[in-house]
């Protein structure tokens, strides 16, 4: 049993790896970057480093909605990287079974540009595990 | 030193340990004839003593652990010799000639590319016991015992010296606390008793030592002596022999006994404290929270002046406070600044491994003088220095033959300059006398004629530009150019340019400032996002409905518009900044920020400016956010960072800038 971090975008339920998170932030705000890609939502200063934030709707092409104070910013570190992922909400840790993981509908995998690698049924919802490292960009290769 | 491929050090690694070895053989074999004549060469050793430390150092560098272990174990008894004021014992010398040869060997299998063997564990046990009994064994002429210098108070100090003035001998006895001499019933006790009735005991120390077959309980007991008995009775006090019985001549000065030695001789009349550069970051990084914290406070001020309340009490603490964030900012910088010759230093390293002997020489001449600059500044610069040494060495200086038939010196020459700049800035030049860099070849390349230094940069400085077709063994396929410029424009917030004649040479300049953790800067608004600009790259800021402006055409919509004005008799192109980092709706622009790009203004057109601030920049690092012209990030106080943009990079994409694509 590993544990998990649950969140919202759009209608979706998602969940990343809790070991692969820092901490989460609320949200308020990000500053724009002119010429950074358009999922970018910005740069937050976290703890003195600066982050970028990448806003979830974008990159799952949800259309964008309201920000509420329910908006967290989940922040991830992968390998050196630190990134926050920004999400309609965040609010449970879930333990969930690796061994019950099922790998996405062929259909959906293909779709969704493997952001997501796996299902998984929890208390009979249904939630979708994000590749943390292809959400964060590592196709992304400009500077 | 992260852009420097290690292998390229080792052919000069290999040429430096050679020397320095038969530096050190030379040396030995002196103190060797010394030793036979009964004399001290404190010279030789101290000199010795420095070979062994290059050698150590060097070798740490490269990471050759086996080498480094056999040179610090030997340079700790030269260390201890050079302690007693250059007197080394006989084996000790024997030793060290042994040691020479093992690093010798070591060095030969760095350069067969061969497995490194571990240090002969047989040498460094004999050279750690050398060291300890070096006092002992040493013979018993008078000798300076430096070890007590540590362990007396200014009184006792002062018992030596005024009986060594009256010419009254003082020794130092050891006794060894044995099975046998207990059996005897010679105890420390009765030694001390026993020795009492011959003079004076001044002190008396215990001292560790390595467990042998004389000292089984692997401690001894020194006795310090004012007497005026003969060594004879003296010995037979402690159980001990004549031989055993060691005269004291002087103290060594209390300073030079008390000065670090750890790691390297400190030149006497400074002091030092080594400090990790992490701890001055750290110090830094407080300081920067609290000017973080003024800024927030000094907006406070400013916010109950509004309310109609009489601040001028709290302005004064302000303006206090300012003066003193000064001071203490100079404080930090002067302690992180290094030497640039210090900085500069693996170079010669660097083109002596990268000559080839008989075809093609380079000498390189520094004339840093003593300037300084910031050591993080430093160590970002070296790789963009080493790019364009080696670039000078592969394709700017000619073969020797070659050199010989137009007339020049037979040797290629690079010189590194540097000076300081105005507004806390370095000035620094590579410059080579080789053939200058062809332009027509360039053209041919890239494609694209150029007319100026500037623009030749430009292409040079183009990722993926290469003037070779093949990679070659010290420069690659040329690739450094861009890094050069990133390191220096991006990376550093600072400048560079190229002069080239040909056949005369090249020189590259790279103006970069002595620090980049806290910089003044220019905020202003544009399209109601927040930005700062360096305050030194800026030349001057207009208001732009003071001046006529006249719409330049463009060849297609999809075009950065640019208008013209005039500006003290120059046109100067003026480019909407808003539009250009698609920002969205302006209110208008009515500032234009003027910056220097390749000796040319190019004014920015923003809304307007809100005011001036000395910031500490951090670095953009994750690539999602690293984009052309951003060079940085900081905080003005309201926790959100600000972008630092770098105005003469976003100038360089204008030509290619189209509507619609983000960059």
């Amino acid at each position: 049993m590993t544990l998990h971090v649950a969140f919202r975008v759009g209608s979706g339920e998602y969940a990343v790896d809790a070991r692969d998170v820092l901490h989460l932030e609320t949200f308020t705000q990000a500053t724009h970057v002119p010429g950074a890609p358009e999922f970018v939502a910005g740069l937050v200063q976290v703890r003195g480093k600066l982050v970028p934030v990448v806003d979830l709707r974008t990159r799952f092409g949800v259309t964008a909605g309201q920000r509420t104070l329910d908006n967290r910013v989940i922040v991830v570190k992968v390998g050196a990287r630190v990134a926050g992922l920004l999400v309609d909400s965040a609010r449970d840790i879930v333990q969930l079974d690796e061994s019950t993981f099922e790998p996405p509908p062929e259909l959906v995998g293909d779709q969704s540009a493997g952001f997501i690698k796996a299902v998984a049924s929890s208390a009979q919802r249904l939630l979708l595990i994000v590749d943390v490292p292809r959400v964060i960009g590592e196709e992304v290769r400009h500077a | 030193m992260s852009e420097i491929d290690i292998q390229e050090f080792v052919g000069g690694f290999i040429a430096e340990a050679d020397q320095l070895v038969a530096a050190a053989t030379a040396g030995l074999l002196e103190l060797e004839m010394a030793n036979d004549r009964g004399e001290a060469r404190p010279k030789t050793v101290r000199d010795l003593f420095r070979a062994l430390h290059t050698i150590k150092g060097l070798s740490g560098m490269m990471g050759i652990q086996p080498i480094v272990d056999i040179a610090h174990a030997f340079e700790t008894v030269v260390r201890a010799a050079d302690q007693r004021g250059g007197r080394i014992a006989p084996r000790a010398v024997e030793l060290g000639l042994i040691a020479m040869r093992a690093v010798a060997e070591r060095v030969r299998a760095v350069a067969d590319r061969q497995p490194i063997a571990a240090p002969p564990e047989a040498l460094l046990d004999e050279l750690a016991r050398v060291e300890t009994l070096g006092e002992t064994t040493s013979a018993p002429t008078p000798a300076i015992i430096s070890s007590w210098d540590r362990k007396l108070s200014a009184g006792e100090r002062q018992q030596i010296a005024t009986a060594l003035g009256e010419r009254r001998s003082v020794y130092t006895l050891t006794f060894t606390p044995s099975d046998a001499n207990s059996a005897r019933g010679i105890t420390i006790a009765t030694v001390r008793a026993d020795v009492g009735k011959l003079g004076e005991i001044v002190k008396v120390a215990p001292r560790a030592v390595p467990q042998t077959d004389d000292a089984p309980a692997g401690l001894v007991f020194e006795l310090l002596v004012i007497s005026d008995a003969t060594t004879s009775a003296l010995a037979e006090a402690v159980a001990s022999t004549p031989d055993r019985v060691v005269p004291l001549a002087a103290l060594e000065p209390p300073e030079l006994a008390t000065l670090p030695v750890d790691d390297e001789i400190s030149p006497i009349g400074r002091s030092y404290v080594r400090v990790e550069l992490d701890r001055l970051d750290d110090l830094q990084e407080q300081l920067s929270g609290l000017v973080v914290s003024r800024f927030r406070f000094e907006r406070e001020v400013a916010n109950l002046a509004a309310t109609g309340a009489d601040v001028r009490a709290l302005r004064e603490i302000t303006d206090a406070q300012e003066r003193q964030l000064r001071a203490l900012r100079r404080g930090i910088l002067r302690a992180r600044m290094v030497r640039v010759a210090e900085v500069l230093e693996p170079l010669s390293l660097l083109v002596r491994s990268l000559v080839k002997p008989g075809i093609k020489e380079v000498r390189l001449a520094l004339d840093v003088g003593d300037t300084e600059l910031d050591k993080a500044v430093g160590d970002r610069l070296l790789p963009a220095i080493v790019h364009l040494v080696r670039n000078a060495i592969d394709h700017a200086i000619e073969p020797i033959v070659e050199r010989e038939r137009i007339g020049k010196p037979r040797a290629g020459q690079i010189v590194i300059k540097c000076r300081q700049g105005a507004g806390n800035r370095l000035v620094l030049s590579v410059a080579d006398d080789g053939r200058g860099i062809d332009r027509e070849q360039i053209a041919r390349r890239s494609g694209r004629q150029t007319v100026d230094d500037s623009d030749l940069l430009d292409v040079l400085t183009t990722p993926g530009f290469s003037t070779r077709d093949h990679a070659t063994e010290t420069s690659g396929r040329g690739l450094g150019m861009d890094i050069v410029r990133r390191i220096a424009v991006r990376d550093l917030g600072g400048e560079l340019k190229i002069s080239t004649t040909p056949g005369a040479g090249t020189t590259f300049e790279l103006e970069v400032p002595l620090t980049i953790a806290i910089i003044d800067v220019f905020s202003f608004e544009c399209s109601k996002q927040a930005f700062v600009v360096p305050v030194a790259a800026i030349e001057e800021i207009f208001e732009l409905s003071e001046h006529r402006r006249i719409e330049g055409p463009v060849a297609d919509p999809g075009r950065l518009p640019i208008s013209i004005c005039e500006r003290r008799g120059r046109t100067v192109p003026i480019i909407p900044l808003g539009m250009m980092l698609r920002l969205g709706e302006t209110a208008g622009a009515h500032k234009a920020l003027v910056v220097r790009r390749g000796g040319e203004p190019l004014a920015f057109a923003v809304d307007r400016m809100l005011g001036r601030h000395e910031v500490v920049v951090r670095p953009i690092e994750d690539i999602l956010a690293r984009v052309p012209g951003v060079a940085g990030a900081t905080d003005l106080g309201d926790g959100r960072p600000t972008l630092l943009l770098d105005l003469v990079e976003l100038g360089a994409s204008i030509t290619t800038w189209r509507a619609g694509y983000s960059s």
